[in-house]
């Protein structure tokens, strides 16, 4: 049988193939008249189509396990070769074919010859692909074909899709096998006829990953360019290239094979008494960015518009994941679950999804879209129960997954919440500006100034105080009472953040700030003096160094200084910042009334001065520890007893001295002793009327102890030891310690002295804050500047965090004692 | 300057960085987020004291809004 055929064809005369021809040139006329209906366009994407066409029958093959290689020539006449070791194109005569033509030929020569003989082992494709040979043969100048099979080498050359020669056996063989080689027709595509390596590799390289162990080739004999793609990890080994140098959540991508008879679906939905073997394909992979990629594949074709087996997947996805955190994590599952959405379970995620059917719908535009209903449902439950099953098995991959998830909800929620709220301009006048903002009229912003005001009652105060022309007044509420008025909360209220936005006049968020819209080039914080005070100015701070850093860089932000004391002596008015100016003035005010007394040395004047600054000094510090649980009288009992720092080192000395101050200080308790290792030094635990304090090398090294003790020995040569004999005008007394000295002396200067200490801004009136605070010829403002912004972080970090010990320890310790930009 | 994400913690640069002190935009609106959900508070406890002198001098304001 086969012999005959092969003599029939062989001996099929020159014209019989002329008559025939011109049947044939009217079969793939259409292909010829509009090209761009079969492959897309005749210009460049075209042309390289022809190439996708030839490797995809290929590729077919390999599907069907046939095939394990394929090789793409680009020849230097232009033309090019697809060839595979698949089983070769059937050589004998078609079996429908009336006219006795061989199957190779019906192939080349029929438009959509491919369902006549692609039985069930074979795939069909459709939109742009799967045309097939014919298309590729119409719109090539010639094309021939050598077929491998049966032991036998075939070969037939056609031109401008007409056979000019019989299927001839040329030779014998033992490989199987179909190459292809063909000049695309310059007549049709005149814009080029070029084959690009790069384009080409690009396709082939999507088809080596989603063709496990599939070796692809690509030669261009006009460069000697080559390239060789296979992957044994098939999609595993592409989510791997694709989150090659990402930081990732889990180390391997997850990976997902199976193959089921799936009933297609009716019209109305209902299952139908047809089947389609659906092969499906996953690999994923979390990373921790934010982009979402997930490239899908039907029968090898990159649907880039998803389709079905997409849909399917994403809302397993979704499925899995909120069951999972709701039934493993034992969260709260109705709040958490409910703020999850489809996006966040697919932020950070790369995933090939790839299946293969045999009757796939591309729909869409491009027809790059999977349209075959009953793929969704099979994806959709065979990704879930992997899914679930997965997660299961893997808790430690599934936690980390989930958590990113959760924490991608959160975020959206969060921005979401940011741009509703700076979208809304807030309560605007008719000016367009914030009602609470009392402007200025001067419309330059070189010379116009903001004042954003803590509190009502000062915001009042200033704007009568303000100078109105350059001027602007904005207030903020800070302190509120919380819902269950159980406690104040300080913070920024949003509506306060949104009219601050537009009381700047710059854009925020999404939109680039804009610097040249700024309405001022002074934004002046001003604040009360006190604790509250402080934590607002450090969340305005935080604010405009993370939400408008472009403020501070131009240097436009400033702290005022509002003062803490008003010291009024007869008709004059002094303003002082702090407790420290005040004892500083006070010492200077008396100091030419005041004698001390060294035995007969009488100290004044200068010497004096310099002796009781040294003083001041000492007692901050002393405080400062008073503050800690150790109390002056052990500390200047240890400085008598010349204890330094170095002593912790030395276990005999620590513990005949401390045994000393036992002996001496009444009601102390000295505890064992215990060696911290770290640090090579011993510590001790000292307790007094059940206060217990831990003395060690790093307890006092943080409290400035050995400045203290330095001071201390220095106060003592200048002053000796007290008791203190002291004179102030006329009058004699004698003072037991260094602190008494001081109170006497700054007493003494506060006679004939109003002193005023203000709680808040609202306690000046307008003419006191604007001559204090305001006026641009007086005061001293505070430029905010970059620097600042760690200090502005670790404040700002230490007043969020949860602990209020260490946030009251740090604000005794920074904002209300610190000289400069304190908080 | 080399600074960490106020967000994520991770490590950025305030230089040529748009989103400083953030490591991307995003981050950047979620802490806006936070600021404008009122998530940035400082709590402090308050005892009946400091409640009745709040409600003495605040609660009319409070009504009104």
């Amino acid at each position: 049988m086969e012999d005959n055929k092969e003599t029939q064809q062989n001996t099929v005369s020159v014209e019989d193939y002329t008559s025939d021809s011109i049947k044939m040139l009217k079969g793939l006329e259409p292909v010829r008249v509009r090209p761009a209906m079969y492959i897309g366009n005749t210009s460049i994407e075209g042309l390289h189509h022809l190439v996708y066409e030839l490797v995809d029958n290929s590729v077919d093959e390999a599907l069907n396990k046939c095939c394990t290689q394929i090789l793409i020539t680009i020849h230097i006449d232009g033309s090019c070769t697809v060839s595979d070791d698949g089983r070769g194109i059937p050589t004998e005569v078609h079996p429908d074919d009336k006219e006795g033509r061989s199957t190779v030929e019906v192939v080349l020569t029929e438009l959509h010859a491919g369902g006549k003989f692609h039985n069930q082992a074979y795939k069909v494709s459709g939109g742009l692909h799967g045309v097939g040979l014919s298309v590729v043969n119409a719109l090539s100048e010639w094309l021939e074909i050598e077929v491998r099979r049966d032991g036998k080498v075939y070969q037939q050359r056609y031109e401008r899709g007409q056979p000019v020669t019989p299927l001839t056996v040329v030779g014998k063989t033992k490989k199987t096998g179909t190459s292809v080689r063909f000049k695309p027709d310059s007549e049709i595509f005149v814009e080029t006829t070029d084959f690009h390596f790069d384009t080409l590799a690009s396709r082939i390289r999507e088809l080596a990953y989603l063709n496990k162990g599939l070796k692809l080739s690509i030669i261009d004999e006009k460069t000697n360019k080559k390239q060789e793609f296979v992957y044994d990890g098939g999609i595993v080994s592409l989510v791997e290239h694709k989150n090659a140098n990402k930081n990732l959540i889990h180390k391997d991508p997850i990976y997902f094979y199976t193959k089921k008879s799936v009933p297609i679906l009716k019209a109305d939905n209902s299952a139908s008494e047809e089947y389609d073997e659906v092969e499906l394909e996953i690999a994923l992979q979390y990373y921790d960015g934010y982009d979402e990629k997930i490239y899908t594949f039907a029968n090898n074709i990159n649907t880039r518009e998803g389709g079905m087996h997409l849909s399917g997947f994403k809302s397993a996805l979704t499925r899995a994941v909120k069951n999972y955190i709701t039934q493993m994590m034992k969260k709260d599952s109705k709040k958490d679950t409910e703020d999850i959405q489809g996006e966040d379970t697919r932020e950070g995620l790369t995933a090939v999804i790839s299946v293969n059917l045999q009757k796939p719908q591309f729909e869409g535009q491009t027809k790059m879209k999977l349209g075959n209903s009953y793929v969704e449902g099979f994806v959709s439950s065979e990704v879930y129960s992997f899914l679930s099953n997965y997660f299961q098995e893997n808790p430690s991959v599934a936690k980390a997954i989930c958590s990113k998830i959760m924490n991608a909800a959160k975020a959206r929620e969060a921005a979401k919440k940011a741009r509703e709220l700076t979208r809304r301009k807030g309560e605007i006048d008719v000016s367009g500006l914030p009602g609470k903002l009392a402007d200025c009229s001067e419309k330059d912003p070189a010379k116009s100034e903001l004042f954003i005001v803590e509190g009502d009652s000062a915001g009042g105060s200033a704007k009568q105080g303000r100078d109105r022309k350059t001027q602007a007044i904005l207030p903020l509420r800070g302190k509120v009472l919380n819902v269950e008025r159980t406690a104040f909360d300080k913070l920024l209220k949003s509506n306060e953040i949104t009219t601050m936005i537009s009381a700047l006049g710059t854009g925020i968020v999404e939109k680039k700030f804009d610097t040249s819209k700024i309405r001022y080039h002074k934004i002046i914080i001003m604040t009360d003096a006190d604790v509250d005070g402080a934590h607002i100015r450090t969340l305005l701070l935080t604010f405009f160094f993370r939400q408008m850093p472009e403020i501070i860089e131009k240097g436009y932000l400033y702290i005022a200084q509002p003062p803490l004391f008003r010291v009024k002596k007869g008709k004059t008015d002094t303003y002082l910042k702090n407790e420290a100016e005040l004892t500083k003035m006070l010492i200077k005010m008396s100091v030419e009334d005041v004698v001390l007394h060294k035995q007969t040395e009488e100290i004044k004047g200068d010497r004096l001065l310099s002796c009781l600054k040294k003083i001041t000094e000492y007692e901050k510090l002393i405080s400062a520890l008073d503050r800690k649980g150790l109390s002056r009288g052990l500390i200047e009992k240890m400085i008598e007893k010349s204890f330094k720092l170095d002593i912790f080192k030395d276990k005999d000395n620590l513990q005949k001295v401390l045994q000393l101050i036992e002996e001496e200080i009444p009601g102390i308790v000295v505890g064992e002793m215990t060696f911290d290792e770290e640090h090579e030094s011993y510590g001790v635990r000292i307790s007094r009327d059940n206060l217990d304090i831990d003395l060690s090398y790093r307890f006092l090294a943080s409290l400035n102890y050995e400045e203290i003790y330095k001071l201390n020995r220095e106060i003592e040569a200048l002053i000796g030891k007290p008791p203190y004999k002291v004179t102030i005008k006329s009058d004699t007394k004698e003072v037991s310690c260094s602190s008494e000295l001081l109170t006497v002396i700054t007493e003494a200067s506060k006679k004939g002295l109003t002193i005023q200490r203000y709680k808040g801004l609202g306690e000046m009136n307008p003419e006191q804050l604007w001559e204090t605070t305001m006026d641009p010829e007086k005061r001293t403002l505070l430029q905010v500047k970059i620097e600042d912004y760690m200090t502005t972080e670790e404040t700002f970090r230490i007043l969020m965090s949860k602990e209020t010990d260490k946030r009251k320890d740090f604000i005794i310790k920074h904002c209300l004692e610190a000289k400069n930009i304190d908080v | 300057m080399m600074i960490r994400c106020p967000i994520c913690g991770a490590l950025t640069t305030w230089q040529e960085n748009e989103n400083r002190p953030f490591c991307s935009q995003r981050c950047k609106l979620i802490d806006l987020g936070k600021w404008v959900s009122e998530e940035y508070k400082v709590v402090e406890p308050l005892d009946e004291k400091d409640k009745s002198t709040y409600d003495i001098c605040h609660l009319d304001e409070e009504n009104k809004q």
